[in-house]
């Protein structure tokens, strides 16, 4: 078993939508990121998988728990300011909407040298355009898109120019917010291949946020699978689709349609009955690396 | 007949001949050149002003155009022909730097309240109501009192300061809308710091929507100078603004010397209309619709 | 929806009106007293500088005018609050006195002036719309950019020179000639010049702020859906599309009642007029401290009370608009 990059504790997030209303968006989710490694967390949407990686960058402070990276807790005021520079290159984040993820008024070139101008650090290759160029042809694109403007490339070019981003400052954990879920099919696939060939290459390791369980059971080594804010299983790839434990998990897996007219026929899809589900339950690991949420009464 | 049939797959589409615009159509051309011909002359006023514009020529005051004094003169015997372009240069001046100074506290202060939580935001937006509700007028003399007495930079500071919120409601509103955009997330993500997520990201965003605004302010800003001058709480007689040419009128009332009204209102009138068109030019045309009425 | 209480909605209101008045005679007080200049000219004119150090510290004591400021305006906020705002400096007189007899000549101007500009505006952005892009529109549009063009104090001589001085048809200051205080035609021919520069000032800006509006909503769905109904451009111009309007007109123009006010400040000094603006511009220049601050405070009240008449307008059209009791899924705040 390889080191633990990310180690996230307990993590609740609520947020308070008026004085009297407040949603509990994560509720005590914990789960290990270890190194090189992809972990992909699904769930149906409002399950609170992005507010998880929002708070895993700091982006939203935590109600509660303790996100540990290398070994530093980033919750604590104190210990983040004195490791900013680390976490703010080290970590690195790609949002589902392109559109929206990249400022319109900023040149590309702009955009993948951002980082690198916020933190003063010296390109490797020369100039910030030509690290800019690398990166851009990293992600599959030539030069001849750096003088462009977002809004004159298509989804596809967009989200790898917000990886290209992400990954000119050589990031140990790259977040990946729902990349592909606005994409067109095609064009997921050469995201996701990309993502696979930056973690191969780089060894970095990637928190992939999707809601398709197809893709994830492609590229990821372990799945979480959110409900409501919890986390209710946490298991290698193979070994949830294979024999998944929670019955919200079974509910999911049997939603996948099966690219076959016959066997799809057949597909029984299992309802899961929210009444069943216990907000106060466990993770409880049943067999090794596979933890499942257990509850008193249900 | 058996032609019909032939043409299979996709036509071909001829692209329809658009009229080509010439690059000044649309623009408001003649507020530019008229605005252009102000500038310049007032800017280069000494290579053509016939007189020094501060010679009190007290043999020929108040006298009526004539082809020597081609404005007339005012009551104080100085040629309102070099007066006009002498005093031009401080009246746009002013216009200029009191915009600059409202504009920078307009988008620092909307930017704060903008990007600040929501009891802070709420204060300050209540703050600046209250600025707001006392009179300008009684504003400027208070300011103008405690700065001194009045000189071309203290002008342009009072007339800044009294006029900055409009356009800071607007960035506050449009930085509430971009600061949950996922560009500002990710540039938060990556440690810029709230300067920089300001000039790179909100500012080249919400230009757009103030810069009517902002070119309205410099309007805005002529106007008060020349206003304040004329009630004498503005830049004194002797410092040549078309406001403080103005301030003479009273006196020109009583003795019917209409140029000396006249001519410097035109000027003022015409430097307002062409910075008003400009600024309307700017402003996005929303309404290119076609009427359902 | 969660219904609010109306009772706490309007109280609350009533608190913030109250606070901010508060805040504004404090800052008000604050500001006039470190403003420079010898607030003892006012009261006793030219006497001020011959005047030994003994009788001016006397004075000043008379006055209140020595003790710190906090002191100065505690002292100045119990008598307020008994309604003593004290007396006028320059006049010798109770400052509300003074006031009393100004305040009505303002509202005529100001109150009329709203009238007209109100029901202009309405009737001149209608018509632009109706002949949108035709002749009409495209005249009045020009016309009134230029209007709003004009430096209003400009506009005022400029009428005095043509209407007082050149035709002798008007007069050109005052609110009333001579003796002839309760004339009722004299005043009206003195009303004239200040109220046309008062609402030509104002009235396109509003006017051109309709004709956008209802062009706006000219072009909205329904328009068609109206049309295609068989109803009459008329019928849907007035009862619906200016029906939709109105609302968030009326709460342009609850704003824009203390603009106008404030407006006629300049209209009255150009003029002589004698008003609640001629009097505060004295009062600021010549440190007249009670009556500015009443002065002060009384515009400042009109703009925040107008300003929360214009907030309530707004969330009656727009629930949206109703503080805290929705807050829109992007403007989630924290917790902890």
């Amino acid at each position: 078993m390889s080191e633990i990059l990310l180690d996230i504790q307990h993590l609740t997030h609520q947020f308070r939508l008026s004085k009297t209303a407040i949603v509990k968006a994560v509720d005590d989710v914990s789960f290990q990121i270890r190194k090189g490694e992809i972990f992909g967390l699904v769930g149906e949407s409002g399950s609170g998988k992005s507010t998880v990686a929002r708070c895993v960058m700091n982006v939203y402070p935590p109600t509660s728990g303790n996100i540990y990276y290398q070994g530093i807790d980033v919750c604590e005021p104190k210990q983040y300011r004195q490791n900013r520079k680390l976490l703010q290159t080290t970590r690195q984040i790609i949002f589902q909407d392109s559109t929206s993820s990249l400022n319109q008024r900023m040149k590309i070139v702009d955009v993948i040298s951002e980082p690198m101008k916020i933190h003063h650090i010296k390109p490797p290759r020369g100039s910030l355009r030509k690290e800019a160029e690398f990166q851009l042809r990293y992600v599959g694109l030539d030069a001849s898109y750096l003088d462009k403007y977002p809004s004159q490339l298509s989804g596809g070019m967009r989200q790898r120019v917000a990886i290209a981003r992400a990954l000119s400052m050589e990031p140990a954990l790259l977040v990946a917010d729902e990349p592909i879920a606005s994409l067109d099919v095609s064009i997921q696939a050469q995201i996701i291949n990309l993502l696979k060939h930056c973690n191969l290459e780089h060894g970095c390791s990637v928190l992939f946020i999707a809601h398709d369980l197809a893709v994830v059971k492609y590229l990821c080594d372990r799945v979480g699978v959110m409900y409501h804010g919890k986390l209710v299983e946490v298991a290698p790839t193979k070994e949830l689709f294979e024999s998944p434990l929670h019955a919200y998990t079974k509910s999911l897996l049997s939603a996948i349609p099966i690219p076959d007219p016959r066997l799809e026929r057949a597909r029984v899809l299992q309802e899961f009955d929210e009444h069943l589900f216990d907000r106060h339950g466990q993770l409880v690991e049943v067999s090794p690396d596979h933890f499942v949420l257990k509850g008193g009464a249900k | 007949m058996d032609n019909l049939f032939v043409q299979v797959g996709i036509r071909e589409i001829p692209e329809p001949q658009m009229k080509q615009k010439k690059w000044y159509q649309g623009k408001p051309m003649v507020s530019i050149f008229l605005l252009c011909l102000i500038i310049l002359g007032c800017l280069f006023c000494e290579l053509f002003i016939p007189k020094d514009p501060t010679y009190m020529d007290l043999y020929h005051a108040n006298v009526a155009p004539n082809s020597e004094f081609w404005f007339g003169t005012d009551t104080m015997g100085r040629d309102i022909f070099s007066m006009i372009w002498y005093g031009g240069r401080i009246s746009l001046y002013i216009g200029f730097f009191a915009t600059l100074i409202s504009t920078a506290i307009a988008i620092l202060f909307g930017a704060i309240s903008g990007l600040s939580p929501k009891w802070l935001d709420d204060a300050l937006m209540r703050l600046t109501e209250i600025f707001l509700s006392i009179p300008n007028l009684l504003l400027i003399i208070l300011i103008q009192a405690i700065l001194g007495k009045a000189n071309i930079q203290t002008i342009s500071l009072v007339i800044g300061i009294t006029s900055w919120t409009s356009i800071a409601k607007v960035v506050r509103t449009e930085v509430r809308q971009i600061r949950n955009s996922e560009y500002v997330v990710a540039a938060r993500c990556m440690g810029a710091g709230f300067f920089r997520i300001l000039w790179k990201h909100l500012t080249p965003n919400f230009i757009s929507s103030i810069m009517f605004m902002v070119v309205m302010n410099i309007r805005g800003a002529i106007g008060a100078e020349s206003t304040l001058s004329f009630m004498g709480i503005g830049l004194p007689l002797e410092i040549i603004s078309w406001g403080s040419m103005l301030s003479l009128s009273e006196k020109a009332l009583s003795s019917g010397s209409w140029w000396i009204i006249l001519t410097p209102g035109i000027f003022l009138v015409v430097t307002l209309l062409c910075v008003t068109n400009i600024g309307n030019y700017l402003r996005k045309n929303a309404n290119q619709k076609e009427s359902n009425l | 929806m969660i219904r609010k209480n109306p009772f706490v909605y309007y109280s609350k209101k009533i608190a913030i009106f109250l606070l901010s008045i508060l805040i504004l005679s404090v800052a008000a007080f604050y500001i006039s007293r470190w403003a420079p200049g010898d607030p003892l000219v006012s009261y006793y004119g030219e006497r001020v500088e011959r005047m030994t150090p003994e009788e001016r510290e006397w004075a000043e004591e008379k006055l209140g005018l020595n003790d710190p400021i906090h002191i100065q305006y505690i002292r100045w906020l119990q008598n307020a609050l008994q309604g003593n705002f004290g007396i006028s400096f320059k006049y010798k007189q109770d400052v509300m006195e003074v006031i009393g007899g100004r305040l009505g000549n303002t509202l005529i101007l100001g109150g009329i002036g709203f009238l007209l500009i109100f029901a202009g505006a309405l009737g001149l952005g209608i018509l632009c719309v109706w002949r949108e892009d035709g002749w009409l529109d495209r005249t009045l549009c020009k016309v009134g950019t230029i209007i709003t063009c004009i430096p209003e104090f400009w506009l005022s001589l400029v009428l005095i020179l043509i209407f007082s001085i050149q035709l002798r048809w008007l007069p050109s200051s005052g609110a009333y000639s001579v003796g002839n205080k309760n004339d009722l035609a004299d005043r009206a021919v003195h009303l004239i010049l200040p109220m046309i520069v008062t609402v030509l000032n104002h009235l396109w800006y509003y006017a051109y702020m309709i004709r956008n509006k209802l062009l706006e909503e000219v072009r909205a769905d329904y328009v068609l859906l109206a049309k295609s109904k068989g109803l009459s451009k008329k019928r849907i111009l007035f009862k619906h599309c200016l029906r939709n309007i109105i609302p968030s007109y009326l709460s342009i123009m609850a704003i824009s009642v203390p603009h106008i006010l404030g407006g006629t400040y300049i209209v009255e000094t150009v003029f002589s007029y004698p008003g609640i603006g001629t009097l505060s511009y004295e009062s600021a220049r010549y440190q007249d401290y009670n009556l500015l601050m009443i002065l002060c405070i009384f515009s400042g009240a009109l703009v925040i009370l107008f300003n929360i008449i214009a907030q309530i307008i707004n969330e009656r059209i727009d629930p949206r608009m109703r503080e805290n009791e929705i807050v829109e899924s992007t403007e989630v705040t924290e917790v902890g």
